[in-house]
């Protein structure tokens, strides 16, 4: 080694200490980042106010991310807008197949019709196995 | 002269990563903020298939029937609604893995249906199933 380059490297670590490393910062932040991109379902809100019925026995809905509101008069609401009874099962396919982890809620209204939440029930159950979700309000 | 060029070099060897950072915080933020930590609760009720041949458990089940007025019967007799839990206890003790049957009538509602399902889950017995009541 010789007396310059003992010097150059000198200078150079000077100038390291100077500058911060932000190589640790961004390992962390990447991972952060790609945790909330994982983990991140859109979920696509019905955009009707429901009155829920209260239960004493609500539970979470694993993963109920696929949401249906059935409002007071017996329409069906996804993603902000009314929708016909045949289409429920389309959109409900698509959006599971953007996210197969993804469970099925159903949003009733108190005074909602029973046969229309019965009729959305079957016409989803051929894209979905485990039993639907009745969301409710914990009591 | 010589001295200069060696920095210059050592300069362009080392890339700039801030404008890389700025990309990544931005998209950092923007997934946090994306990320809707909105969890839904309610209850898991059971969709039995009309198609599908008879269960021949379903004769043990218990059922508690929604005539068209929301009015709750259970064994012919009418019940209220505050009492369908201390009926389905009662009904459970006799055989504690009947599972729970409502049959709907097509006039009820979805409120209704809810507090009978939370009343078999409050007596004990999660499998509730939602039927359709054809009479």
């Amino acid at each position: 080694m010789s007396l310059r380059d003992q010097a150059g490297s000198s200078a150079a670590s000077k100038q390291d200490e100077s500058q911060i490393d932000l190589t640790p910062m961004l390992d962390v932040v990447f991972i952060m980042l790609i945790f909330f991109i994982v983990t991140s379902s859109f979920v696509k809100e019905p955009g009707v106010e429901i009155d829920k019925p209260g239960a004493t026995t609500t539970e979470a809905c694993p993963n109920g991310t696929i949401i249906f509101a059935v409002d007071d008069q017996g329409k069906i609401h996804y993603n902000k807008n009314p929708i016909k009874l045949e289409r429920a099962n389309f959109l409900a396919k698509a959006a599971k197949d953007e996210t197969p982890r993804a469970n099925i809620v159903i949003q009733a209204d108190y005074d909602s019709p029973g046969y229309v939440v019965e009729e959305l029930f079957d016409s989803l159950r051929s894209t979905f196995t485990s039993p639907p979700c009745l969301s409710t309000i914990d009591e | 002269m010589r001295k200069i060029a060696k920095q210059r070099e050592e300069e362009g060897a080392e890339i700039d990563l801030t404008p890389m950072l700025d990309v990544v915080f931005i998209m950092l933020i923007f997934f946090i903020v994306v990320a809707s930590f909105l969890k839904e609760a309610g209850l898991e009720i059971n969709r039995p298939d009309d198609n599908q041949p008879q269960d021949p458990n379903d004769s043990v089940s218990i059922v508690v029937e929604i005539a068209s007025d929301n009015q709750l019967w259970m064994e012919n007799r009418r019940v209220d609604v505050r009492a369908v839990r201390a009926n389905i206890q009662r009904l459970l003790a006799e055989d504690p893995e009947a599972p729970v049957t409502i049959k709907v009538a097509k006039g009820a509602t979805t409120g209704i249906v809810a507090d009978v399902a939370d009343a078999a889950r409050e007596a004990g017995q999660y499998n509730v199933s939602w039927a359709t009541d054809k009479g």
